[in-house]
């Protein structure tokens, strides 16, 4: 697919009623934004320093509205979101959608909120995440691996593959000999059928395996699972990164796998009416913890930031075997004192 | 797809104080409800929110259940201020149970801190209700005073068929259905011959849990055979939002009760 034919599938998806949000480039930042004209849209290597997750785990949402003791359930009106395009996701996002798909599996809002999004992924990783610890590389076979509707393979301007190069540029020699610029995967009915309906079907499906390899558990979350369950290293969590951490929680905004939650309610301001809300957590937060009679069981700094490591490094490992963090770096791109999720990795 | 959070709405049957901090409240059960130890249900209070409360009632009871709340934050405060015929929503039960049915093989020691003996009086009901089935049982309970017992109006019964011994930690001198000696749980252990190789249900705050479970050591017990109740904050109840995470697991799907050998290990578990 080349890249003029990319933008008239967007302007496609627009006309059929979707909104489509996609990377931009702004002073200083990258941030997901609506499209008003599907020309102008790109593929940029720098993700949005927000993910997609406000779009699938929104900051905030209502469950319920009430009347007096009755609770009715709001679930399409709730979601005042027309069906939305989620344009170009990279890999590294698109692990934490399948984190997110097993975590909110019976859950009915996130699930409505899935069927009425597209995920069209892309393949490209910027720099700064394939060198970190986890050397995050595009290769097509993670693709079965990942959950997505339509996936953009983006193709070398060159015969010899260079992932980071630009796609703006002209005519371009494919390696698959189509002498386009993107390869076009799909994984579901619904990013085949729009493709189909757009007139487009030189795609190729891939059908989901789920998001462990063949070879068995990813090395890296045995790795940190084993050493974080059996070592608590006090010069870690006391006297460096507890001692530092001034308990903002910016890294659980900004992370696309962090989705703890609080339920709470909001009563209208007159009447016996109000909604049941869920709403973003943290575990940094003073009353994460706390019960009723005031007792915290996350008591210190130490203590809620060793929770925050030992939920994405063990727990959801535990829970589902795969890593609860994607090595996006987000966190430590936000973090005001410097704390480098790679490098506490590596002193564990 | 179901909805988790949806609660039925009951109406509240009676409303009893229950010592002079708590009331028991007893709730038209909804369809299938069924009661075990150490359960709870999320109580609904639109505008307030939910709260976790254990369960407490007899489980051979089928239309009714009950709870026994003390005032402690917005919701049971909301709850206490509510009338008899007034609704509430409940959902759940949820959690892991106490394994009662061990005590029809082994003996059962039973101790309870202060609102610990709630969440075991379903267990303590059950034997009640089928006392031939079970081996020997001892409850120690500690509360902090005189006022503070709950189910007083349990004891005359209770007495004729289970080792019942109750201390207070600060006694107001007032008269009580049963004589209490005097200090924390742990100390009904210097004076109490314990029945031969029982296995211990806790249920209390988590310094009780420290000091008792360092007597139960003492006396041999193998952590297997301690199982306790942890309370922790709850949001789903469906192991979800991560409020209740212990180590790996969630207090609200895999807890409240877990084996002392499933905890040991986790650091901040009491």
């Amino acid at each position: 697919m080349t890249h003029a034919e990319l933008q008239k599938f967007i302007a496609f998806l627009m006309k059929r009623g979707w909104t489509v949000f996609a990377p931009e480039k702004r002073p200083g930042e990258v941030v997901y934004a609506e499209v008003q004209d599907a020309a102008k849209v790109k593929l940029i290597s720098e993700p949005p320093l927000h993910s997609f997750k406000r779009f699938l785990v929104p900051p905030e949402e209502t469950l319920f509205e009430y009347e007096k003791d009755k609770l009715n359930e709001v679930r399409d009106a709730g979601i005042k979101i027309p069906k939305q395009v989620i344009f170009g996701i990279n890999p590294v996002d698109l692990k934490a959608i399948v984190m997110l798909n097993q975590i909110f599996e019976r859950d009915p809002w996130y699930q409505e909120r899935m069927r009425r999004t597209l995920i069209i992924g892309q393949s490209l990783i910027p720099a700064d995440v394939e060198h970190n610890i986890f050397q995050i590389k595009y290769e097509e076979d993670i693709l079965e691996h990942l959950q997505f509707d339509i996936f953009l393979e983006v193709q070398p301007l060159t015969p010899a593959r260079n992932a980071s190069a630009s796609v703006a540029g002209g005519p371009t020699l494919s390696p698959k000999g189509r002498g386009a610029e993107y390869f076009v995967y799909t994984g579901s009915e619904e990013g085949q059928s729009s493709l189909e309906d757009f007139g487009y079907e030189d795609y190729e499906h891939i059908a989901f395996a789920g998001p462990i390899r063949e070879e068995g558990f990813d090395p890296m979350m045995v790795k940190y699972r084993d050493a974080l369950r059996k070592t608590y290293k006090k010069e870690i969590w006391e006297n460096d990164i507890g001692a530092r951490c001034i308990e903002c929680g910016k890294c659980t905004l900004i992370c696309p796998t962090c989705f703890c939650f609080d339920m709470k309610d909001q009563p209208d301001l007159v009447g016996d009416g109000g909604v049941r809300k869920r709403a973003w957590s943290a575990c940094f937060y003073n009353d994460f913890s706390e019960v009723a009679g005031g007792h915290k069981f996350l008591k210190t700094t130490a203590e809620r930031i060793h929770f925050w490591y030992y939920h994405k490094f063990v727990r959801i490992p535990d829970q589902i075997q795969i890593m609860g963090c994607v090595g996006c770096g987000r966190c430590a791109k936000v973090c005001p004192v410097n704390i480098n999720i790679f490098k506490v990795l590596a002193a564990l | 797809m179901h909805n988790p959070y949806q609660t039925t709405t009951v109406k509240i049957l009676k409303i009893e104080d229950e010592g002079s901090r708590s009331k028991l409240f007893t709730l038209e059960a909804p369809r299938d409800f069924t009661v075990r130890s150490g359960q709870f249900v999320e109580i609904s209070l639109p505008g307030y929110g939910e709260a976790p409360i254990s369960l407490c009632s007899d489980p051979s009871v089928k239309n009714k259940f009950e709870l026994c709340v003390r005032k402690a934050g917005m919701v049971t405060g909301a709850l206490h201020a509510l009338k008899v015929g007034d609704k509430v929503g409940v959902r759940g039960p949820y959690g892991r149970p106490f394994p009662a049915e061990i005590g029809k093989q082994r003996n059962l020691l039973l101790v309870a801190g202060g609102l610990g003996l709630e969440p075991l009086r379903p267990a303590i009901w059950e034997i009640m209700k089928n006392r031939e089935q079970y081996k020997k049982v001892q409850i120690f309970y500690g509360a902090c005073d005189e006022n503070d017992l709950l189910f007083t109006k349990d004891y005359d019964e209770l007495k004729k068929k289970i080792d019942l011994h109750i201390t207070l930690d600060k006694p107001k001198g007032l008269q009580t259905p049963v004589a209490c000696g005097t200090g924390v749980v742990t100390t009904l252990f210097d004076h109490v011959k314990l029945y031969e190789n029982p296995v211990a249900f806790l249920c209390g705050p988590p310094v009780m849990y420290k000091f008792v479970i360092k007597k139960l050591k003492e006396l041999a017990f193998l952590d297997s055979d301690i199982y306790l109740s942890l309370e922790r904050r709850m949001h789903c109840g469906v192991g979800v939002c991560n409020h209740c995470a212990v180590g790996s697991f969630f207090v609200c799907q895999d807890g409240p009760v877990f084996s002392w050998a499933e905890l040991k290990d986790i650091k901040g578990a009491i």
